[in-house]
């Protein structure tokens, strides 16, 4: 260490930050959370992931509907996009954010951050924007996109963009009830165990045991999001109503957020 | 809870100084884990612009302290204010003012040193950057993480990660310093740094930190306080504490041996004498019931003795290791 001197009285150009109530702190632990997605190798090889996972399977579906009516291969190709993004995205979520409160908490940065002037809402509500935003560019839109191109190739009928852009923010709207749903119980769970157990397991359940079980009890979750989307996208509406589901996530997924942050501060570090 | 505190009478610290002088000022604080009781109803007082070491065995309360004054954590019972704001209800306010180093420093890995102050940097100041930028170069420069600056945290070494910690720590010139054991991950030279940069700070703000390096408390602390199973054993300046109850005087003569003590057994205040050889000398520790009298009259009759030469007299003087010693109880007892 050198002897270069701390002076506190010195004239300092610096602006300092005035922050109270529940925002202290949000915009540079946003920025923080967004750097960890774009600042580093995290962005390209989630958009990787994504890309050949899901235009992957697309790819397939259209090339093997070859002879088949167009119309239908467009149905099949929408509908296997959008039901395989609303499940898949939904384990990826969970397998990513898994240790992203857990872990913090674990390794004392949460500690070291909550000794800052930063309010716990922020550190909860900042994961959340952050894994948000994350999610929906590279799993979500970026392979919307490469799928309206390999559309334009491979299809001979075009996708209605309007539609189909609707669609993918109902498959947001799952992705962000995922994201809600692990970051809650990040803030609940002390391991990853349960906060991964619990995430993997609702979204396997829903996929494998919806259809067995009473649609009224089926609409009050995000299972049906993927048929939403899917409806809107090609103008189909199902034989139930299609707003419940939207409506149900949507107050599931602040109640989610809710629950993370009245929890997490109560969190003892 | 009652706690036996050592303390001088002349002590400022003592009584009780004013709000505006006043950095930390606990009450009862307690802290409970289940059937734990990790504190016990501490009262502290740290003064404005005072460095005061917080000592304790592993275990004793003192990163559970900490945590309650930094409002990580809520205690069970009692209150502490720091700038005369509540910890809990005025928590963001009091942070504002704070710089805290973890015992065991952690870091985002994907961030550079540098990244990492600008990061804790923009707590506190919204800008202008490159204000930010000189600020963390400084930073970095005081403790000698210049050239390892863009570098990612996760490589860094325990002795790396807490110089960063105390750069983190105090960037954004916070009128109060809490250390959870800054020395204990370096080498004797970063202790040595660690230190001088303790006692630069000193004139800026009030530093609090808990150490288990009794010889680093003795050179830069004014203010002692030591935690024992929860419990403040003792508190009070560092001086006041190693000088001892001042009834017990270390006397050191050459020549005749029978002749002090018959001198010093015609006092009735002189309660108890043990004597022992040194180099040639006899080492004298006399126990006094009179302070007063002792203070006018122990070495008087000493040197009024023909042919004795005194090598040293003076009231007992411990070190930081025989009080601690003293006060904390081994657990294998």
């Amino acid at each position: 260490m050198t002897s270069t001197t701390t002076n506190a009285t010195v004239e300092s150009p610096l602006v300092p930050v005035h922050t109270t109530g529940w925002q202290g702190g949000l915009a540079n632990l946003v920025r923080k959370e967004l750097g960890q997605w774009w600042g580093t190798r995290m962005w390209w090889i989630q958009t990787l992931i994504w890309v050949v996972l899901l235009n992957g399977v697309a790819t397939v579906v259209m090339l093997e509907g070859a002879g088949r009516p167009p119309q239908e291969v467009v149905a099949e190709t929408v509908q296997t996009f959008l039901l395989m993004g609303a499940m898949v995205i939904g384990i990826g979520v969970v397998l990513t954010i898994q240790g992203a409160v857990v872990g913090e908490k674990e390794l004392g940065t949460a500690a070291w951050v909550m000794s800052k002037p930063a309010s716990r809402a922020s550190f909860v509500l900042a994961k959340l924007i952050g894994y948000s935003v994350g999610f929906f560019a590279t799993a979500l839109l970026i392979p919307s996109i490469v799928f309206v191109v390999q559309a334009q190739f491979l299809l001979s009928v075009p996708l209605d963009y309007g539609r189909f852009a609707l669609a993918v923010g109902i498959v947001a709207l799952s992705v962000l009830f995922y994201v809600a749903l692990t970051i809650g119980l990040g803030c609940m769970f002390k391991g990853r165990g349960p906060v991964a157990g619990i995430g993997i397991g609702l979204v396997l359940v829903g996929q494998f045991f919806k259809g067995m079980l009473p649609l009224p009890l089926v609409m009050a979750t995000p299972w049906l999001l993927g048929d939403v989307a899917t409806s809107f996208a090609l103008a189909s509406p199902p034989d139930f109503n299609r707003m419940v589901p939207i409506i149900v996530t949507t107050a599931a997924a602040l109640a989610l957020v809710y629950l993370a942050i009245w929890r997490f501060q109560r969190e003892e570090f | 809870m009652q706690t036996k505190v050592i303390q001088n009478p002349s002590d400022p610290a003592a009584s009780a100084p004013s709000v505006q002088d006043t950095v930390i000022h606990t009450v009862g604080l307690t802290k409970t884990f289940g059937h734990v009781n990790a504190l016990q109803g501490i009262d502290l007082t740290v003064p404005r612009n005072s460095i005061v070491g917080f000592l304790g065995p592993n275990g004793s309360g003192k990163t559970t302290a900490i945590k309650l004054l930094l409002g990580l954590s809520r205690p069970t019972a009692g209150k502490a204010t720091l700038f005369g704001m509540d910890s809990i209800q005025d928590s963001l306010a009091i942070r504002s003012r704070v710089g805290y180093l973890a015992q065991d420093p952690r870091f985002y890995t994907h961030m550079t040193a540098r990244e990492t102050l600008e990061f804790t940097a923009r707590f506190f100041y919204r800008g202008p950057a490159e204000a930010i930028r000189a600020r963390i170069d400084e930073t970095l420069e005081l403790v000698g993480l210049a050239d390892k600056a863009d570098r990612p945290t996760k490589g860094f070494s325990g002795g790396e990660r807490q110089r960063l910690g105390i750069a983190q720590a105090q960037v954004n010139y916070p009128d109060l310093l809490i250390l959870d054991e800054p020395a204990a991950a370096l080498d004797p030279v970063g202790r040595r740094d660690v230190l001088d940069v303790m006692e630069r700070l000193r004139a800026y703000t009030t530093i609090f930190y808990s150490t288990h390096i009794l010889d680093d408390v003795e050179r830069v602390s004014d203010y002692v306080a030591i935690l024992d199973h929860g419990r403040m054993v003792a508190s009070s300046l560092t001086a006041a504490l190693l000088d001892g109850d001042s009834t017990t005087y270390e006397l050191t003569i050459r020549g005749d041996q029978q002749a002090v003590l018959r001198a010093l057994r015609a006092h009735p205040w002189v309660s108890n004498i043990t004597t022992a050889p040194q180099n040639g000398s006899t080492a004298m520790t006399i126990s006094v019931t009179d302070e007063q009298a002792a203070e006018s009259g122990l070495l008087r009759s000493v040197i009024a003795i023909d042919d004795l030469v005194v090598t040293a007299f003076g009231r007992r003087h411990f070190n930081l290791e025989d009080v601690f010693l003293q006060l904390v109880k081994d657990p294998r007892e």
